[in-house]
């Protein structure tokens, strides 16, 4: 299985912005984790129907 | 007193100078009865931010298992083996995967103010955690005995030299940090992952904020 | 927040979970996340830098720094603690924590270049030239190998003008050099024919296993610093975050690495001990944040958790 050698060939491209220097594998990471974190809160999550979810109260 | 059966009295089970007893005490005492593995949660814990907890716990799991099958094959195995190539890009991947899961469940737990009620502790490990996963990855790269290493083992010493550890931790030596990576700060990461899962489970997932049990 | 009222979580309502199924079933996407994601990138690889390598890309700087290292000019030679007591090494302020190690890994960056040479037969113009290293008085040894390293000098670089041959040991003025010349040729010749690493980490103990020698050797060089910096993987290029081709790094770095980049730290003799304590501290807020005044209060200022919890307080809302 040939894996796309995308990440091993070629001294690698950057991105240079001011004192910045970060190369686009690293900055492709660093966004997609925000974008992950952004989805995790305003996804609805799939949680039991308030009206059917059990009361129960622990005996102190 | 033990009876002809066996059976032992109850001044025995609570018997505090016996030291299976108080070790069962103090272990049963670490998590409420019933909340090591509860089957129910509480109603707030529902959002997606929630699984990244568990997401890292999984990846830390894919990790040390991709890192046991290369030590199977050894420290050149991957430089000779397309099979070796592949659990080597394994272990990396879950490492970059377990990182960014971590950071995740970082600012989620920050921005929950995860330490309240008695969670300092929850925290603190969680940091730590956090701190010794770096130096772990770090003397990861320092085994991969290809130029990489060679590079971060050139640097890195700099850094670690300036403080004075470098007389007893030699980056420049890779039978001794390939042996920190897999056994002492696996050892450690382990001992404290489960501390901080026991502190989760003892204290239960932090109520929201200005939560009012009244209302 | 001057007390804490948190309620007892364990006195809300409750819904089913499985945890356990929870725990496989991200056990299963992480699995399947790894091996798609080293199916597809896979990893980099890139063959360490050997000496011979080193020898046949740039001669002139291996015999060089051959030279330097019986000059006691290299990076190693003047390095300090925790490999010689030539230079105090770094300072936080007035602590000389780098000293405080203490001298425990003992190089002698002459030996670099002797110890493999030492044991070289069949090489009469090598052993004549150990000899005669062997049997001259210290200060001796020093004027000879200064005077070479000062010959042989350094390409112009960086708006520095060219000094000495600039860097071509082969046009060094002529000189009384004594048997460096011969030293640092025979080590760049056990250099091509790939034994130096051996000569270096294993001689005497077979096993080898402890790179310092040959990695002290290697860095004292400009080669390999040179592959690196062509890949991004200087210190003031954000190396500590890069790796090599279009490969992942380690983007959680980049604080660490953010210091180096900016002034003082960037011209600072003592940025490595001055950026690791900034960092220590740092941590030591990020662990003891819940105790932080205004800190931990921030999560309160930027009300993220109305988001997290938004189904929580809406029912909360709702009742009477």
């Amino acid at each position: 299985m040939r894996s796309l050698s995308i990440v091993a060939e070629g001294p690698g491209r950057y991105i240079h912005w001011g004192v910045i220097q970060i190369s686009v594998a690293n900055l492709v990471i660093i966004v997609a984790m925000i974008i992950l974190f952004v989805l995790a809160l305003i996804v609805p999550f799939p949680s039991g129907h308030g009206q059917e979810a059990d009361q129960e109260r622990r005996q102190k | 007193m033990t009876t002809s059966t066996g059976v032992k009295s109850a001044d025995e089970s609570t018997d505090p100078g016996n030291w299976t007893n108080r070790l069962r005490g103090w272990l049963q005492g670490l998590v409420p009865p019933g909340e090591a593995l509860p089957d129910r949660q509480p109603v707030y814990v529902a959002s997606w931010i929630y699984v990244f907890g568990v997401l890292t716990l999984s990846a830390l799991a894919v990790v040390i298992l991709s890192g046991c099958v290369l030590a199977i094959g050894g420290v050149h195995w991957w430089h000779v083996s397309s099979l070796g190539h592949f659990v080597n890009s394994v272990h990396l991947w879950s490492v970059e995967l377990f990182f960014g899961f971590m950071v995740i469940h970082l600012w989620g737990k920050f921005w929950m103010a995860a330490w309240r009620g008695k969670r300092a502790m929850t925290w603190i490990t969680g940091v730590v955690l956090f701190g010794i996963s770096i130096g772990t990855s770090f003397t990861g790269f320092l085994s991969q005995s290809n130029f990489s290493s060679q590079w971060i083992a050139g640097e890195g010493k700099d850094g670690i030299n300036s403080t004075g550890a470098g007389a007893f931790f030699n980056v420049l030596n890779p039978g001794q940090m390939l042996l920190w990576h897999v056994v002492l700060l696996p050892l450690v990461v382990v001992l404290i992952v489960l501390i901080h899962i026991i502190q989760v489970r003892r204290h239960g997932v932090v109520p929201p904020l200005d939560a009012d049990l009244e209302g | 927040m001057t007390r804490d009222r948190t309620p007892d979580s364990h006195d809300f309502p409750t819904r089913r979970y499985d945890l356990a199924k929870e725990f496989v079933i991200t056990l299963v996407v992480v699995l399947v996340l790894s091996g798609g994601l080293a199916a597809i990138f896979s990893s980099p690889d890139e063959k360490p830098i050997t000496m011979s390598a080193w020898a046949k890309a740039d001669p002139n700087n291996l015999i060089s720094t051959a030279a330097g290292e019986l000059a006691g000019t290299t990076t190693s030679a003047t390095y300090g603690a925790p490999y010689n007591s030539n230079a105090e090494g770094q300072k936080l302020g007035p602590i000389p924590l780098q000293k405080w190690g203490g001298v425990r890994i003992p190089i002698d960056s002459a030996d670099l270049v002797l110890g493999p040479l030492a044991n070289t037969s069949g090489d009469p113009a090598v052993s004549s030239a150990v000899a005669a290293w062997k049997a001259a008085p210290p200060a001796q040894r020093t004027k000879w190998a200064t005077d070479y390293v000062d010959a042989i000098g350094t390409a112009a670089a960086d708006g520095e003008p060219a000094t000495g041959a600039g860097g071509d040991p082969a046009k060094a003025a002529a000189g009384d050099y004594g048997p460096v010349p011969a030293l640092s040729a025979g080590l760049l010749a056990l250099a091509k024919t790939g034994g130096l690493e051996g000569a270096l980490d294993s001689a005497g103990n077979f096993y080898g296993g402890d790179t310092t020698k040959s990695l002290l050797l290697l860095a004292d060089g400009a080669y390999l610093e040179d592959q690196a910096v062509a890949q991004n993987l200087g210190g003031d290029q954000w190396g500590m975050m890069n790796e090599v081709g279009n490969a992942p790094g380690q983007p959680w770095m980049w604080l660490y690495t953010f210091w180096y980049q900016i002034k003082p730290f960037s011209t600072s003799d003592n940025a490595d001990v001055e950026v690791w304590a900034l960092m220590m501290l740092l941590t030591l807020l990020l662990m003891f944040l819940p105790f932080i005044p205004g800190l931990r209060t921030i999560p309160r200022w930027i009300p993220i958790h109305r988001l997290i919890w938004r189904n929580y307080y809406r029912r909360s809302a709702g009742r009477p």
